[in-house]
This record gives C-alpha cells, sequence and structure tokens, in this order.
C-alpha cells in the first residue's frame, strides 16, 4: 500500500530533486537509443567528430518560471544562460543555439520585447549566436504566459564530465550560490534585498579554465546540495565541506532562515562548481578571480574530495567546528516553508 | 561566546549533575536545527534531548486531515503548506486527490491562496500551525472581511501552543527536566505566558550556538533547581511578543477545543473562527459536505507511533516501522512526511 509510484505525474518530478533523476530513468526506460552519440549523464550528449580529435555536445533545456521578470534577470535570460552553462560546463565551446518560444494569446508584446532584447544581449556577451527557432501561440490560458526552450551545440577538445573528482582535489566555486533563487523569491514576496540574479553566461571562464578541470557542474536546478553530491557519488568520492567557507552571502543565509528553507538547494544560474588537482587550484583561482569581484563573490576552494572508506562515506558531508558532521542531502524535489 | 566554549561548560555541568536530564524541545524548527547541526552527536551521554508536539503537520488531527481531504474530492479547490500534502489519510492524502483531478494546491503564504481563490472561486485554505502563522491567516481573513469580498474561506485547525506543553506535563508519561521554548512563537506570544507552566526553560534560537547556549542554560538552572522562564533569543524575541499580532488573532479567532494527534481534544487549545468572520468559516459553509463525512474510519494509520512521538514517550527509532516501512519516500504518518517532524528528521540523522 506504502509502496507505490503515482498513476499520474506529480510535482515532485520536476523540481530537481530526486523524482526527477527518476523520471528521466523512466524515460531512458522506453527512449533506450542514443545512436552514436554517447550520454555519461552530464547535461548533454557527446558525438565523437569522425576523422578529427575533437567532440560535438548537444544540450537542450525548458524554461518556465514564475515571475518572468525578477531582480537582474528575466526568462529570456536564464534561458540563454542555462544552456550555454550547460555546454560550457562540459568543457565545450558552444557555437549555436537555437530559440523556441510558446505563448499565450494576449501576452503583452513590450514584454516579448524585452525578453528578446535580453536574449540578445546575452547572445551578444558570450558571443554565441541564436541560429533558429520556432514560435507558437497558444489560446489564452492554456500555458502560463510564456515558455522558452533553447538547444545548443558545442565544440570540445577535451570533454569535462562531472563524474572526474580524484582523491585530493579541491572543490571550487566560481562565486557565490543561490542567489537566483533568492531574488526570485525576494520578487515573490516582495522582500526588500539587493540580492539579484547571479545568471550570465559563464563560457569564457570554463574555455579559460577547462584545461585545469577534473570535473565540473552548474549548480542550477537542486543547487549545491543536488549537484555536488551527484558529482561525488558519481565519481565515488567523499567530499568535505567546510562551514566556514560556504559560498552564501549573509543576505541569502537572512533569507533562507526566515522562510525556512535549505540553503544548498537554493539555484544559480551563473556558477559553476568544479574539482582541481591541488597542482593546478591556484592557477584556477587566479583566473576565475578576474571573472567575478569580490562583491559578486569570486571563486573560492568551499571543500575537499578523499577516497571514502567505506559506500557509506560517498557523498557530500558538512563538518561544523564543533566536529558535528552532517552529510548534505539532496531535497525532495520542491521548496517546502517553515510553519513552526 | 564561542561554540566550543560553550559545549566545554555544557560537558562540565553534565559531569557535575550526574544523573539523566531530560529536556525536550517543542518546535519543529529545533528539531530541524538540532539534527542539522547533529547537536545530539556531540552533547555528553546523561543530556537527552527528546522531540515533543511541535510539527505542525505532524499533530494535526487525523479527522481534520480526512475533512479537507473529503472537500477537496467534493470538487472544492483547496490549498495549504506543502508538507500537508502528503500525509496519508483514510481516503488517501491530499496528493492523491490532486492525482484524482481534485483542485489542491500547496502554496508558500496564504497570501498566494488569496490570490488564487480569484482564480479558483471558492477556494478553501486548510490553516493549520501555531502563533507562528495564525497571524498571517487572521490577516487574510480580515483583509478578504474588508474588501466585501466573498472568496478564501479557511478550515481552521490553528492551535494555541501552551495548552499541549500544560498537557505534556500534566500526563506525566515522560519526565521533563526543562524546555527549550519555541523561537518563532515566542516572537509572538512573548516570555509571560511560559510562567505558568513552572518549569525551567529557555526560549532558544535556531542557531548552532543559540541551541548550544539555550542547553547550557537550562542546565544551569535545573542545577540550581530553579523554574524560570529564561530568553537567550533576545535579538529577536520581545518580552512582551508582538502585541499587533496577538490583536489579529483575538479580533479573528475565539478559543475553542483543538483537536490534536497524539493528545485528543486539548480544551482551550483550538483556535476558531468567530461568529463576525463567519462566512469565512469552511466549516460553516461546507457543513452539509462536513456532516455527510463517516470519520468512523478516520483512525491513525495501524501501526503508526506518531502519537506516541508527538508525547515524547516513544523515540522515532522505537518505532517498528521506522525505516523499514516507514521512509520520506513512503510515510506511513505525519512525523515521517513533515521536514519539522521527529521521524523525518531522525531518519535523515542516521543517514
Amino acid at each position: 500500500m506504502y509502496n507505490k509510484k503515482s498513476k499520474n505525474i506529480i510535482l515532485d518530478e520536476g523540481g530537481g530533486g530526486y523524482k526527477s533523476n527518476e523520471l528521466i530513468l523512466d524515460i531512458r526506460k522506453i527512449v533506450k537509443d542514443t545512436g552514436k552519440w554517447k550520454n555519461t549523464g552530464d547535461d548533454g550528449a557527446v558525438f565523437k567528430l569522425p576523422k578529427d580529435s575533437r567532440n560535438l555536445v548537444f544540450t537542450t533545456d525548458a524554461f518556465i518560471i514564475d515571475p518572468i521578470f525578477f531582480p537582474g534577470g528575466d526568462i529570456g535570460k536564464i534561458a540563454m544562460c542555462g544552456t550555454i552553462n550547460d555546454i560550457a560546463v562540459m568543457g565545450a565551446k558552444p557555437i549555436g543555439i537555437s530559440l523556441s518560444i510558446v505563448m499565450e494569446e494576449g501576452f503583452s508584446r513590450k514584454d516579448f520585447e524585452k525578453i528578446l532584447k535580453s536574449i540578445n544581449k546575452v547572445s551578444r556577451e558570450a558571443g554565441v549566436p541564436v541560429v533558429t527557432g520556432d514560435t507558437k501561440v497558444t489560446e489564452k490560458g492554456k500555458i502560463d504566459k510564456i515558455e522558452i526552450t533553447t538547444a545548443g551545440v558545442g565544440i570540445s577538445q577535451k570533454i569535462i564530465n562531472n563524474n572526474g573528482i580524484k582523491p585530493g582535489d579541491y572543490i571550487i566555486s566560481s562565486g557565490d550560490l543561490g542567489e537566483h533563487t533568492v531574488a526570485l523569491l525576494a520578487k515573490r514576496f516582495n522582500y526588500q534585498t539587493k540580492i539579484k540574479t547571479d545568471s550570465k553566461p559563464f563560457n569564457k571562464e570554463i574555455e579559460k579554465v577547462g584545461k585545469y578541470l577534473n570535473a565540473c557542474k552548474d549548480p542550477t536546478r537542486g543547487g549545491l546540495a543536488a549537484n555536488l553530491v551527484e558529482m561525488a557519488e558519481k565519481s565515488k568520492m567523499k567530499v568535505i565541506l567546510d562551514e566556514k567557507t560556504l559560498p552564501y552571502k549573509k543576505e541569502v543565509v537572512a533569507v533562507t532562515e526566515l522562510l525556512g528553507l535549505d540553503i544548498f538547494s537554493l539555484a544559480s544560474e551563473g556558477r559553476f562548481i568544479t574539482a582541481v588537482s591541488p597542482k593546478n587550484v591556484e592557477g584556477t583561482l587566479k583566473i576565475l578571480k578576474t571573472f567575478n569581484s569580490p562583491v559578486d563573490g569570486e571563486a573560492k576552494i568551499i571543500g575537499r574530495a578523499s577516497r571514502p572508506k567505506n559506500k557509506k562515506e560517498i557523498g557530500v558531508f558538512l563538518e561544523t567546528e564543533l566536529g558535528g558532521s552532517r552529510k548534505i542531502e539532496i531535497s525532495r524535489g520542491k521548496l517546502i516553508p517553515r510553519i513552526c | 561566546m564561542d561554540k566550543i566554549k560553550v559545549l566545554k561548560k555544557i560537558n562540565r555541568l553534565a559531569k557535575e549533575m550526574g544523573r539523566d536530564v531530560n529536556l525536550m524541545e517543542v518546535c519543529g524548527t529545533h528539531t530541524q536545527a538540532i539534527s542539522r547541526c547533529g547537536i545530539r552527536k556531540i552533547l555528553p551521554k546523561n543530556i537527552n534531548l527528546i522531540t515533543g508536539p511541535g510539527c505542525p503537520v505532524c499533530v494535526t488531527a487525523q479527522k481534520d486531515i480526512d475533512a479537507i481531504i473529503n472537500l477537496a474530492l467534493n470538487g472544492i479547490p483547496v490549498a495549504t503548506y506543502g508538507d500537508l500534502l502528503r500525509v496519508p489519510g483514510y481516503f488517501g492524502s491530499l496528493d492523491d486527490a490532486r492525482e484524482k483531478g481534485a483542485k489542491v494546491f500547496d502554496v508558500y503564504s496564504i497570501e498566494d491562496a488569496l490570490k488564487l481563490e480569484e482564480k479558483y472561486s471558492g477556494l478553501v485554505f486548510f490553516g493549520l500551525g501555531f502563533e507562528t502563522t495564525t497571524p498571517m491567516t487572521a490577516w487574510a481573513i480580515k483583509k478578504a472581511y474588508q474588501s466585501g469580498r466573498q472568496g478564501l474561506t479557511v478550515y481552521s485547525t490553528h492551535k494555541l501552543f501552551l495548552p499541549a506543553m500544560k498537557a505534556l506535563l500534566s500526563l506525566g508519561e515522560v519526565k521533563i527536566d526543562g524546555f527549550i521554548d519555541p523561537g518563532h512563537v515566542s516572537v509572538i506570544i512573548g516570555e509571560k505566558p511560559y510562567e505558568e507552566l513552572n518549569a525551567a526553560q529557555v526560549i532558544t534560537g535556531f542557531e548552532e550556538e543559540d541551541v548550544l547556549i539555550g542547553i547550557f542554560m537550562l542546565l544551569k538552572q535545573i542545577k540550581n533547581n530553579e523554574k524560570k522562564v529564561e530568553n537567550q533569543y533576545i535579538r529577536v524575541v520581545k518580552k512582551d511578543g508582538n502585541k499587533s499580532a496577538r490583536k489579529i488573532i483575538d479580533e479573528v479567532f475565539e478559543i475553542g477545543d483543538g483537536n490534536w494527534r497524539g493528545f485528543g481534544v486539548v480544551p482551550g487549545s483550538g483556535l476558531e473562527i468567530k461568529k463576525k468572520y463567519k462566512k469565512f468559516d469552511a466549516k460553516r459553509k461546507y457543513k452539509n459536505i462536513l456532516d455527510k463525512i463517516d470519520f468512523s474510519r478516520s483512525k491513525d494509520p495501524t501501526g503508526c507511533k506518531c502519537g506516541e512521538v508527538i508525547r515524547g514517550i516513544m523515540n522515532s527509532r522505537g518505532c517498528p516501522m521506522f525505516k523499514k516501512v516507514c521512509t520520506p519516500d513512503n510515510p506511513v504518518g505525519p512525523c515521517m512526511v513533515s521536514v519539522e517532524g521527529a521521524c523525518n528528521n531522525y531518519f535523515r540523522e542516521s543517514k
């Protein structure tokens, strides 16, 4: 009676927690064939070019958010950054993006143009053109305002996977985390906060440091918890985070306390977390620090990987000053407010 | 005070006292904080932390859960806080009802419910929680009243916290040496109401350091045989609490009998909507549906020990179903569902 999978799709399955992972596995039980494309469980698929040392990387992402405009960005910016970053994080240089937009009848043309302008801005900043696309308009109420789907192709000399953490590697965050979710929540609940979304394309950062990275992932949906845990589990490593160097700003901590949210589940849309061998740490940090200022929160070491003694030690652990230790867990799905 | 120093002081006091000391935390956010920081693991062996009835989802009576699920299955749109949707009732959970086509929404605050009501007329907000969430519900009802709109109605299971603490003490099933008093509830009610309990208590904040200092202050009281209400969380909790929040609760709600999982009906612990606002009372508006429900089947799930866990007489780990049949993925009772529940936290801690 208790061990059942529900007959219908439930919201949690879209939340980015482990329920989402189960859903993807279910899809792959039916849609099995990937042809000559390899999918290593990263955000994109890889195609080894014949008679060439390079690989194609291909990815896609769908975007629905509420609100569609928020401090520092909008759905268009997120849709571009998401796909560009998913390609970049695999060590590839994004070369073209497709853009599909579904809108409901009655959607404001002014808002539509605003979104297009911000798509164009990201495209120019990142140096990645939008090369094809599609549009549809539905009857009013069939969808909520606007949905955007982007897909992108990149070329890579050396693929970076999310399962390549080695014992002794330092875990680096390219900047402070969680500000995207906080900006959205602040807008939704009318909080006064200086926090803006952290969304931005980071392909140029990866271009510079890619050669140093053993593993890389962007902590979007599911935040540091879901993404670093996934990296640790796939790499079969133990990662220890230090309580004193967590990459979260005071305001971000304050908002999560106010709302009773798990800080490790907050999403970022312009940051990546990566594992780097000790000999390359200094070089990596030096380069990354030229991209994010101390005000944005510059790149820093947030933890270290080691070989686990047993299966139970695989994962991410937070060590507190008092010697308490807690395993970081992937959230179930959606965010739940504190009520006591 | 830095954390390491506080822990050392706790260790020293615990050693001096020698005997077992039972401290009870009575707020779901404390339960979470204690588990998250691994505080149970670093405390001396003779200091026991017992989880009390502080999780609003957990203490909601089965009957109320079955009532709201029935309303949803009768085609009435329902909104409430996320965790409650997953609590199993005799007729399934609200999540199950949504899958069957019922209009069920999880909201972050009652403000969201007000907005939803514009689209889904007749929406019922299932109001739960203690003095922490009640002012918001009262505010929404008042706002709806002033706007003249007959919109949202509320099914109130709001509860007063103190009567449950009194009930715990008078039942005497578990020896409690001191209470870690709830931080957020105290923001509203202040320090004074706790005095009548005549027990060692410290109103405590939610950071690791707060909890440790709270425990230290409690141990000091207990060692000196004192029964005071102390406030560790001064930076947030004012002596008189929040008068305007209490005023709006008084304006909209009246005290009735509260129905608690684990305790049953505790007189004077429930909050019902006053007559003046009866238009917004779902229990009145949908009386014809609610009266037809056969609550004789509305019992706690077979084998579930949530009642005992809530009263503090059983540790979650002592429940035969814990981790075997009952997990956060497939919860049997609410204490495993809610992120503020004892079983849910013990489960995560044990991983």
